[in-house]
C-alpha cells in the first residue's frame, strides 16, 4: 500500500517536472513567431521605473526604453507590446515564454549570461552616491566608513541591481546595507535621515533629483556597466535582430537623440559602437552551480535566525495586547470596549502589510519618531497579531463557565483578581491550539517584513534567487526546509501542552 | 445576623421574588424548601450580591444591599459581605485548573492575600474534617461529584465565613454521595455554624434545620420550627407540598 502509494507520487512529481520543461521550451523559432504575431513583447517594471519607463504627466507611460522598445520594434517590422512586471521577477517570465525580451535597466553579468542570452549594450550606465545636503560627514565615497567611534553608515539600494553588489564587494561589513524594492521609498528613508545614503545607476539620480530637493550627489561617479537586453538561450535570430537595430540606433544618431530628450547622454555613450563590435565579453568558465553554497546555506541560516527573532519577540507582545484587549471588550466598561472593538476590526480589516508600511514611512512623518525596521517589524506583527489573539482570547474567556467567575467572587474575590487567578488560566488552556495556529502563521507571515527592508528567510531567498537564478530550485528547497524545520516543533510543544491540560478544563 | 427586608426582583415581566422578607439569626440553621421556581436560589444569589434585586434591602450585620445602587460603586461592600458570607453550589464550581489543596487555599490566597505558609496547615485541617485528607494533590476531575462537594465546602470554610449559604447542595448527586455530604453540612450545624441551606431533601430540612422557610411564588408561604411545618401546616401551599415530597 505504501509502496504504490509512493509510486504514484513519484509518478505525479515526474509529470509535473516534464510538463514543466516542456513549457520553458519554445518549439518554435521566436523570432518567427514575432513576425506572425506582429508584436514584440517586452518586459520592464513601471513602478517607480523613471526615466526608463515610468508614469508621465499625462498617466500616460513614457520612458526612453519605452522608446527604444519602439524603436527596435519597428526596426522588426512589428509593434511593440509592453508587459509590466516586478523587476527582479522579468527574466523568470522570460523564461516561462510570457515576454520575448527583458528591457529594463538590466546590467550584463558573466552569470546571467550562462542563463540568458544578452543584446549588445544600449547604454553605458555608472553608480553615484547621493546622500542629504546637510549632512556634513559624507563627502566621498570614502566616508562611508565611519569613523572610529562612530555608528556604521546605512546604505539602501534597490534590491538585486549592481550598487547592491558594488557594495557588498567594495565595504562588506563597514556600513549597514539595506536592501528595499522600491526605488523612491528609499530616496524618502536618506531625505528623512532614516538612511544615511543611496547609490544609484547615474540615470535613476538624474532623474528623481527634482523630487527630492534634500539629497545631493557626492563624490565621482564609478563602477560603470552596461545595460543590455536579454532573450532566451536558443533564440539566435531575435537577438541578432535586436543587435542589428541597436547598432543602427547608435549608429544613425537615434540613441544620442533619446538620451539627450531624458538627461542622461554623456561621453560614456560614445564607447557603445566600440563595445558593441566584440560582444559578448569573454565570460570564465562557470564555477560549479555547488562552489558557494555552504556561503548561501550560511546566508539562509542567518536570514533563518532573524525570522525566529521576529516570531519570538512579536508572539508575546501580541499575547499579552491581545488578552487586555479581549479583557476589556468583556469586562471593561463601554468607554474601553468600543474602541477596543474599533481596534480589532481595525487590524482585522487591514493588510499586514498596509500597517508595516504606516508603521514604517507614515509614522515618523507624524511623530517624528522613527523605529528601526527590525522594531517596526517586530511592532507591526505584533499590533496586527494582537487582534487574532484578542478574538482567541474574547471565545476562550467565553468559553469558561460562569459558575466558575461567581465561585470565585463568592469566596471574596474582586473581579480583577478572580481574572487573574481562575479565569484567565483555564482561558489560556483553551486557546492553546488557535494561538499555535496563529504562531505558526506568523511565523511565515514574516516575510511580508522584507517589505520594510528586514532580512528574513524569505527575504533573503529572493535575494539568492534573484541574484543566482542558477540555484533556484535548491534555494526553495531549503527555504522550504527551514520553514519547516522551524513551525514542526511548534506544533510539537503545543501537542505536549495541549495533552498536558487537557483534563484540566472541565 | 442576615435581614432580608420586602426584596423584590423582576425577570422582565416575571416577578421571582415577590416581597420577601427573612431573617436569620447567628448560629441558626434555616432552610428554604418549596417547589421548583419559587425564587429559592435565587433569594440566596441576591443575599450574597451575585444578583441584583429591585426593591427591598438585605443586610448583614452592618453591611447593607439597597435596590437599585450600582454594582461598580458596591465592589468594596460587596466584597466585604462576600468574605462574611460564603456560598456553596449545586455544581460545585471547584477550580478545574487548580489541585483539591489550591482551591482550598484560593480565598485565603486570592482573596485575603495571605500567604501559603499561614494558611496551608489548616487548609490540610479542612480538607481532613471532610474526610478528604488523602486527596489534596488530585484534581477536581479526577473526584466523585460527592468529594468535589465537600471540596467546595472546605473551600468555603477556609474563609471563615460568619454564615455559609449552600444552593441546593446535593441536588447533583445521587443519593449514597448526598449522604456524604449531608453528613458534613449537619456536623458542622452542629458546630453553630449559621447557614442557610436551599435542599429538596425534606428529610435532610427536618433533621438539621432550627426553621424552615416554605417558598412559593417569590414568597415565604411560612416559616416555623421543623416538627411545626411538617406535622401541623397552616398553608394550604405547605400542605401540597409536602404530600408531593411524600409521595415521591
Amino acid at each position: 500500500m505504501r509502496n504504490r502509494l509512493r509510486v504514484a507520487i513519484h509518478t505525479l512529481l515526474a509529470v509535473l517536472f516534464l510538463s514543466s520543461l516542456s513549457s520553458l521550451n519554445v518549439a518554435a523559432d521566436t523570432l518567427d513567431q514575432i513576425r506572425q504575431s506582429g508584436t514584440l513583447r517586452w518586459g520592464g517594471d513601471a513602478s517607480g521605473g523613471g526615466p526608463y519607463i515610468f508614469q508621465g504627466p499625462n498617466n500616460q507611460l513614457t520612458g526612453f526604453e519605452l522608446e527604444l522598445a519602439a524603436y527596435l520594434a519597428a526596426k522588426l517590422g512589428v509593434r511593440s507590446e509592453f508587459v509590466a512586471w516586478e523587476w527582479e521577477m522579468l527574466p523568470q517570465i522570460l523564461d516561462r515564454g510570457t515576454i520575448d525580451v527583458v528591457l529594463n535597466g538590466y546590467e550584463w553579468s558573466a552569470e546571467r549570461e550562462q542563463l540568458w542570452s544578452s543584446t549588445v549594450p544600449y547604454y553605458v550606465y555608472k553608480l553615484q552616491l547621493m546622500t542629504r545636503k546637510d549632512d556634513d560627514s559624507i563627502h566621498s565615497w570614502d566616508d562611508l566608513v565611519a569613523q572610529p567611534g562612530e555608528p556604521r553608515k546605512r546604505v539602501g539600494v534597490l534590491q538585486g541591481c549592481a550598487a547592491e553588489r558594488y557594495l557588498e564587494e567594495q565595504y562588506g561589513d563597514k556600513i549597514v546595507l539595506k536592501k528595499y524594492s522600491e526605488l523612491t521609498s528609499v530616496m524618502g528613508l536618506v531625505e528623512r535621515g532614516q538612511l544615511d545614503a543611496t547609490v544609484q545607476d547615474v540615470p535613476i539620480g538624474i532623474h528623481y533629483n527634482p523630487d527630492f530637493p534634500g539629497l545631493h550627489t557626492v563624490g565621482d561617479t564609478r563602477a560603470p556597466g552596461y545595460y543590455v537586453a536579454y532573450v532566451r538561450h536558443g533564440d539566435d535570430r531575435l537577438r541578432d535582430a535586436l543587435n542589428a537595430a541597436i547598432q543602427s540606433a547608435i549608429d544613425d544618431g537615434t540613441l544620442e537623440r533619446l538620451y539627450k530628450k531624458y538627461g542622461i547622454w554623456n561621453d560614456d555613450q560614445l564607447q557603445l559602437a566600440e563595445v558593441a563590435t566584440d560582444w559578448p565579453p569573454f565570460a570564465a568558465a562557470a564555477e560549479s552551480r555547488w562552489a558557494n553554497l555552504p556561503h548561501y546555506i550560511g546566508m539562509l541560516l542567518k536570514a533563518a535566525w532573524t525570522t525566529i527573532q521576529l516570531s519570538f519577540l512579536s508572539m508575546p507582545l501580541a499575547i499579552l495586547l491581545g488578552l487586555t484587549v479581549a479583557v476589556g471588550r468583556l469586562y471593561g466598561p463601554w468607554w474601553i470596549r468600543l474602541p477596543f472593538e474599533g481596534y480589532v476590526e481595525l487590524l482585522r480589516g487591514t493588510p499586514l502589510l498596509l500597517q508595516l508600511f504606516v508603521i514604517y514611512y507614515v509614522l515618523p512623518h507624524l511623530t517624528g519618531v522613527s523605529l528601526p525596521e527590525f522594531w517596526a517589524a517586530v511592532l507591526g506583527l505584533a499590533i496586527n497579531y494582537s487582534a487574532y489573539e484578542a478574538e482567541n482570547y474574547r471565545a476562550g474567556l467565553l468559553a469558561i463557565p460562569r459558575g466558575q467567575m461567581e465561585a470565585a467572587l463568592a469566596l471574596g474575590m474582586s473581579t480583577p483578581t478572580a481574572l487573574r487567578r481562575v479565569i484567565i488560566p483555564q482561558a489560556v488552556r483553551i486557546v492553546i491550539p488557535p494561538v499555535t495556529n496563529d504562531f505558526i502563521a506568523l511565523f511565515k507571515d514574516t516575510s511580508v517584513c522584507s517589505m520594510i527592508a528586514v532580512v528574513e528567510l524569505t527575504g533573503m531567498y529572493r535575494f539568492l534567487f534573484q541574484s543566482h537564478p542558477r540555484l533556484m530550485l535548491e534555494f526553495g528547497v531549503m527555504t522550504a526546509l527551514l520553514y519547516l524545520a522551524m513551525s514542526y516543533p511548534l506544533s510539537l510543544v503545543a501537542r505536549r501542552m495541549e495533552t498536558r491540560f487537557k483534563n484540566v478544563t472541565a | 445576623m442576615i435581614k432580608v427586608h420586602n426584596l423584590v426582583k423582576n425577570h422582565g415581566s416575571l416577578r421571582v421574588l415577590d416581597g420577601v422578607t427573612l431573617s436569620v439569626r447567628r448560629g441558626e440553621v434555616a432552610t428554604i424548601v418549596g417547589p421548583s421556581g419559587g425564587g429559592k436560589s435565587t433569594l440566596l444569589r441576591c443575599i450574597n450580591g451575585l444578583e441584583s434585586f429591585d426593591e427591598g434591602e438585605v443586610r448583614v450585620d452592618q453591611i447593607h444591599l439597597h435596590a437599585g445602587t450600582a454594582r461598580r460603586e458596591l465592589g468594596d461592600t460587596l466584597r466585604e459581605l462576600r468574605r462574611r458570607v460564603g456560598m456553596v453550589f449545586q455544581q460545585f464550581h471547584l477550580f478545574p485548573h487548580m489541585n483539591v489543596l489550591d482551591n482550598v487555599l484560593a480565598g485565603p490566597l486570592h482573596a485575603l492575600g495571605r500567604s501559603r505558609a499561614e494558611c496551608e496547615t489548616e487548609a490540610r485541617e479542612l480538607l481532613d474534617r471532610v474526610d478528604l485528607a488523602d486527596k489534596l494533590t488530585a484534581s477536581p476531575d479526577q473526584l466523585s461529584g460527592g468529594q468535589q462537594q465537600r471540596v467546595a465546602i472546605a473551600r468555603t470554610l477556609a474563609m471563615h465565613p460568619e454564615a455559609i449559604l449552600f444552593d441546593e447542595p446535593t441536588s447533583a448527586l445521587d443519593p449514597r454521595m448526598a449522604a456524604e455530604v449531608i453528613s458534613v453540612i449537619t456536623d458542622l450545624a452542629k458546630t453553630g455554624q449559621t447557614m442557610i441551606v436551599v435542599t429538596h431533601a425534606m428529610q435532610f430540612a427536618r433533621n438539621v434545620s432550627h426553621t424552615i422557610h416554605v417558598m412559593h411564588a417569590g414568597r415565604v408561604a411560612e416559616s416555623g420550627p421543623p416538627d411545626a411545618i411538617f406535622e401541623n401546616p397552616q398553608q394550604e401551599v405547605t400542605r401540597l407540598f409536602l404530600a408531593e415530597t411524600r409521595a415521591t
